[in-house]
């Protein structure tokens, strides 16, 4: 199993780096994740995005759809490609603490 | 006639019944069939594939390990030459001195570019990693039949029993060996260019560059 | 790994053993082994590693071929080493045709003798899908649009959510509330199809492609049933999987009665509905199915769309998707839309027919588990793009968007990343 180590904290990380155990997940956590992104300060927005994506997460087992990201940050389209460069799914799934979603991301 | 006529003309025999397997193996199991609408033409598609796309100016195989290329193409070129001389060797083995001393030159070259493949086969890891020993054996044969066909054009007599054993050991070995390639490499092409050709990547001319 | 075992065994040999014309024989039968394929693999290249010379990968396939299948590799194993299909063999076949290609054919058309290399590869991993070793991330994803109609598990409300969203971004842009994203429309002259990522997470492709329609004036629709270009048992090579797949989509041209499927943005997704699906479901397609690239060349060819490349000052380069390329033949249209749309195109070296893969094809982005690799390999596109100075980099393919989103951050190449629906949508004025 592959880890990743940030800051002398290792997590167990599948190929992708993303975690293989979600529940270790905390603020702490995607902050790290987020600062080996190249992302230093996690912003309200940033936060704001994190948190829906993890609440999906823990109600449905899956990442949202962009369209509720939107609609629950009020966050327009680009501003969250531009919070994480890397993407919705890449970046900011990965930074609340997901599996890897399925498909080409 | 000689025991090695004999021989010679019985591994020939054998040769052909093995080729002819394999070919009718081929032709049984037939053409492509493909569902899909057809885009191109797979007809220009295989003429391509036996033309243009093996130019060496269209093929990294080729351009990118040129003194390799080179060599391989001398070597098969030795080859052809060899296998026309055992056909003519039937009828006689001297031939006009005029003649006969570019063609030894030839399969001389021939024989020591053969075996600067091996050399280079044993030598180079990644190839050595992917030979096994029928590539050696069907190297030695190869080049082996080219360095005797030389030797009988020079000394005729004294050679030419050895040169008939050595031949009919390659011809038994051709069918089983990765020697078969001189069929499957006209399968091999004859299928890329229908694919491609049925898919109108080929002919790559018309895709201005 | 789960131990291999007589049925397993016996399922992947049933692959070699069935032919339904000599392409197989041809091919595994002629590798030479003079290694000059080598330098055309973007995986030896850029890591030169033996392994990964296209011909290995061809020998691990046609050794257990000559092992059981001819007379020298079942009398004399060791003259041609041939191989038993055993554990160590499989383990061997998953991490090299799974993890080692992105079945691109480069190495195809530069091969000495002819060898369908990405042909064979397919073959080796139709075995090991046969004999269930699919790499667990690769299969969930077939799994996925196997079990909910697209790979990504979008439900109809998610998708339908989107699409009204995306219809209120089209209205802005064109500036009419008449604009639309036709519905589950039937008779219509297109159907048009996307890859889930689209909705799920970059949807302005969708908005993008409904303002060329709207401009071209085309009578078109989405299916709310149906509306994945995508195919990943192409990938994993499940035969059955796939034929499964194929058919839905099929059904679905039926069932809405449109003239034209047209396939969007996605490589694979054009290559698995365009020519792999009629031999999958083995039936012709009494339809037309183009991609959305030929048809946006259609459009500019027919004055039906104006573009204005003023609009578009930036320099732009192109990423050939190798199943667009070398698996379609859709090679020139790419150019002349973009010829059309932007006023500096600058092409990388090589492209075309003998483009590099971006590193995310075969598979690739969706297997977790070869991670390090895929962005290694990388290193070529990069050079490439680099090289050309561009600032935009358009593909007409959806996974290689995704890997160049990858590397761009992970290489800090800084350029933007574009569809050619972008593009185009980009270039016609409002
Ligand atoms: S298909 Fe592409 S990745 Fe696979 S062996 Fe050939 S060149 Fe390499
Ligand atoms: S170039 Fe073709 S024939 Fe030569 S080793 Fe590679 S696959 Fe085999």
């Amino acid at each position: 199993m592959p880890t990743i180590e940030i800051e002398e904290k290792v997590f167990e990380i599948d190929g992708n780096g993303f975690l293989t155990k979600p529940e270790i997940w905390d603020g702490e956590v995607a902050r790290l994740i987020a600062k080996y992104d190249g992302i230093n300060e996690l912003t309200d927005q940033h936060w704001a995005v994190i948190n829906i994506i993890r609440n999906n997460y823990e109600e449905k087992g899956m990442a949202p759809m962009i369209r509720q990201i939107c609609k629950g940050t009020g966050l327009k389209l680009r501003q969250i490609y531009e919070l994480f460069p890397l993407g919705p799914a890449r970046g900011a799934c990965r930074v609340a603490g997901l599996p890897k979603p399925d498909g080409c991301v | 006639m000689t025991w090695y006529s004999w021989l010679a003309i019985a591994s020939l025999a054998i040769c052909l019944a093995g080729c002819i397997y394999h070919l009718i193996r081929l032709i049984k199991l037939g053409k492509p069939k493909d569902y899909s609408r057809k885009s191109g033409s797979p007809g220009s598609g295989i003429i391509y594939s036996f033309t243009g796309a093996m130019n060496p100016v269209n093929k990294e195989s080729a351009y990118l390990n040129l003194p390799t290329y080179i060599a391989g193409v001398i070597y098969h070129m030795g080859t052809f030459l060899a296998i026309i001389l055992f056909f003519v060797f039937f009828f006689t083995t001297t031939l006009n001195k005029m003649i006969t001393l570019p063609l030894v030159l030839f399969l001389f070259l021939s024989a020591i570019f053969g075996t600067g493949i091996l050399f280079k086969r044993v030598t180079d890891k990644k190839l050595k990693q992917l030979s096994n020993p029928d590539d050696y054996i069907s190297n030695m044969l190869v080049t082996g039949f080219q360095a005797a066909t030389g030797i009988v054009l020079l000394i005729p007599d004294a050679s030419y029993p050895v040169y008939m054993v050595i031949a009919s050991l390659l011809l038994l070995y051709l069918p089983v060996g990765k020697l078969k390639h001189a069929i499957y490499f006209f399968a091999a092409r004859y299928h890329i260019g229908y694919f491609y050709g049925w898919r109108n990547v080929w002919p790559a001319a018309k895709h201005s560059r | 790994m789960e131990k291999t075992d007589d049925i397993k065994i016996k399922r992947g040999l049933d692959v070699l053993n069935s032919h339904k014309d000599s392409k197989l024989i041809s091919h595994l039968n002629s590798c030479v082994h003079c290694g000059l394929c080598a330098k055309t693999c973007l995986y030896y290249l850029t890591t030169k590693d033996e392994r990964f010379i296209p011909a290995r990968k061809v020998e691990l396939v046609s050794s257990i071929y000559r092992r059981y299948f001819t007379f020298t590799g079942r009398t004399f194993p060791g003259l041609v080493k041939a191989r038993e299909l055993d554990d160590k063999t499989v383990e061997e076949m998953v991490d090299l045709l799974y993890g080692a290609c992105v079945m691109c054919g480069r190495c195809v058309q530069h091969c000495s003798i002819g060898v369908d290399i990405e042909y064979v590869v397919r073959k080796g991993r139709e075995m090991l899908a046969e004999m269930g070793y699919v790499p667990g991330s690769l299969q969930s994803t077939v799994k996925a649009a196997l079990e909910t109609g697209n790979n990504m598990g979008i439900s109809y409300e998610d998708f339908v959510d989107t699409v009204e969203w995306m219809e209120e971004e089209l209205q802005d842009e064109c500036n009419d509330t008449e604009a639309r994203i036709p519905l589950n429309e039937h008779g219509k002259n297109v159907l048009y199809t996307l890859n889930p990522r689209e909705p799920k997470f970059f949807p302005l492709s969708i908005s993008a492609m409904a303002k060329v329609f709207y401009a071209a004036k085309e009578s078109w629709t989405l299916s709310t049933n149906m509306y994945d270009v995508t195919n990943y048992a192409y990938f994993s090579s499940h035969p059955g999987e796939a034929k499964k797949i194929a058919q839905r989509m099929y059904d679905e041209m039926h069932k809405m009665k449109a003239k034209r499927l047209v396939l969007g943005e996605c490589g694979h997704g054009v290559r698995s509905n365009r020519w792999e699906a009629s031999n999958y479901i083995e039936k012709e397609f009494p339809f037309e199915a183009i991609t959305s690239v030929e048809l946006m060349a259609e459009y500019i060819r027919d004055g039906r769309i104006k573009p204005d490349k003023e609009r578009i000052k930036d320099t732009v380069t192109l990423h050939d998707p190798c199943n667009l390329t070398r698996g379609s033949g859709v090679i020139k249209e790419q150019r002349y839309i973009l010829k059309n749309c932007v006023n500096d195109l600058v092409e990388m070296t090589p492209h075309g027919t003998d483009n590099f893969c971006c590193g995310g094809g075969g598979g690739q982005l969706a297997m977790s588990e070869y991670n390090d690799r895929r962005l290694k390999i990388a290193e070529l596109k990069i050079g490439q793009i680099r090289k050309t100075g561009a600032v935009i980099v358009a593909t007409p393919c959806h996974n290689c968007i995704d890997q160049l989103i990858q590397i761009n951050v992970t290489y800090n190449l800084n350029v933007q990343i574009k569809t050619l629906a972008e593009i185009v949508a980009d270039s016609l004025p409002v």
